[in-house]
């Protein structure tokens, strides 16, 4: 008997025998009862939709903390068209960010990261590096938000990550910022571009992003 | 939730009693809530690097000599004559279980997360914060130490068996 068949005789015998100790059932809801206190009243519970079945079959005892997040922030904006599409573009983000797939193309070279997204979208989104003022292009990707795709750059501020949802304003786009739980969002139309913020980054540095974004696009 | 189970496996494994486990797990949550924006690549090594994290301070604080052993510190185990098959032979569940147990933090902390949570080296890797070429030491020599625990039980319950 060779030490590598030992070795799997005895990993083998670990995967038969040890114990594999399951949560307590009650140990998820001590969880969210222990979270920073919510808006009392808030309808998150009933807010709990198919989205809810998804993170769960995802499985993360941390999907279920952010969506306690995501929902608090949902339930918090009023039914309005504009919430509507903040709504998405925020369930977008943190899908995005608790998922694998923050970034489709990861790269700090605006002329490889717009070639690719042109090349799967019906427009070619506007892509700077904004490094020098200390917001580092960290790549691309496609999401969803108002049922089509969109062009979403990643940049990257210390530890933040910051969503830039940008697609063609057809149509006059006003000025929108929300906050709440961290998050913060911000719509606003340049150039012929409608964007979308949004971050856990702090309201000052996020104008200033939107500052350089309306500029320099 | 899955990642629930596998986080609570893991301290339940490291603390070895459920109180100190589910107030390990708690913690990690609440600071997987705190630092999401910390969250990098999948989901699943991301929390458990936070469980660990948990597991680690409270070994310090509650039982340091368990850390005590580094990778080099921890004795060899002599290639045994006696092919393992006795010992696994003589296995029985609380046998290894309470053997698994007693294993140095960092040999066992690499065994669950690789037999019974199935990762990656490279998860592993990210989860305890060591090097690849480590974890795939430190499950090497976790598994020959634990043949080694498992034969000398069975042979102080059975010293006939070999012969």
């Amino acid at each position: 008997m060779t030490r590598d068949e030992r070795e799997r005789g005895m990993s083998e015998a670990i995967r038969a025998n040890a114990d594999y100790h399951r949560a307590p059932s009650s140990l998820a809801s001590e969880i969210l009862a222990a979270l920073p206190a919510e808006e009392p009243g808030a309808p998150r519970r009933r807010r709990f939709g198919p989205a809810s079945r998804f993170w769960l079959a995802q499985g993360a005892a941390m999907a279920a903390v952010a969506l306690v997040t995501w929902a608090v922030t949902v339930a918090w904006l009023r039914p309005g068209e504009d919430e509507r599409h903040a709504q998405d573009v925020l369930a977008a983000h943190v899908r995005a960010t608790l998922g694998r797939h923050l970034i489709d193309v990861a790269s700090a070279d605006q002329h490889t990261v717009k070639p690719w997204l042109s090349a799967r979208l019906p427009y070619s989104p506007p892509v700077t590096d904004f490094s020098a003022e200390g917001y580092e292009l960290a790549g691309g990707r496609l999401d969803q938000a108002g049922g089509r795709p969109v062009a979403v750059l990643v940049y990257r501020r210390r530890l933040h990550v910051i969503d830039a949802y940008v697609w063609p304003a057809h149509e006059p786009v006003g000025r929108v910022e929300f906050s709440r739980d961290g998050f913060q969002l911000v719509r606003f139309a340049a150039n012929g571009w409608a964007w979308w913020l949004v971050s856990d980054l702090n309201r000052n540095e996020l104008d200033d992003f939107e500052r350089l974004v309306a500029q320099k696009n | 939730m899955p990642h629930l189970d596998a986080a609570y496996n893991l301290a339940r494994w490291m603390t070895r009693n459920e109180q100190d486990a589910r107030d390990v797990v708690q913690e990690a949550a609440l600071r997987a809530y705190r630092f999401l924006d910390g969250l990098r690549g999948e989901a699943r090594p991301w929390f458990l690097a936070l469980v660990r994290n948990a597991c680690l301070s409270w070994l310090k604080a509650n039982r340091p000599a368990e850390l005590a052993g580094s990778d080099a510190a921890a004795p060899e185990p002599a290639d045994p004559e006696t092919p393992e098959t006795l010992a696994l032979r003589a296995l029985d569940r609380r046998m290894l279980n309470e053997a698994l147990a007693a294993l140095p933090a960092h040999f066992r902390e690499a065994l669950i997360l690789r037999e019974l949570e199935d990762l990656a080296y490279k998860d592993i890797a990210r989860i305890t914060d060591a090097p690849i070429g480590t974890v795939m030491s430190r499950l090497a020599r976790g598994r020959r130490l634990l043949a080694e625990s498992l034969r000398a039980i069975s042979r102080a319950s059975a010293p006939k068996v070999h012969e």
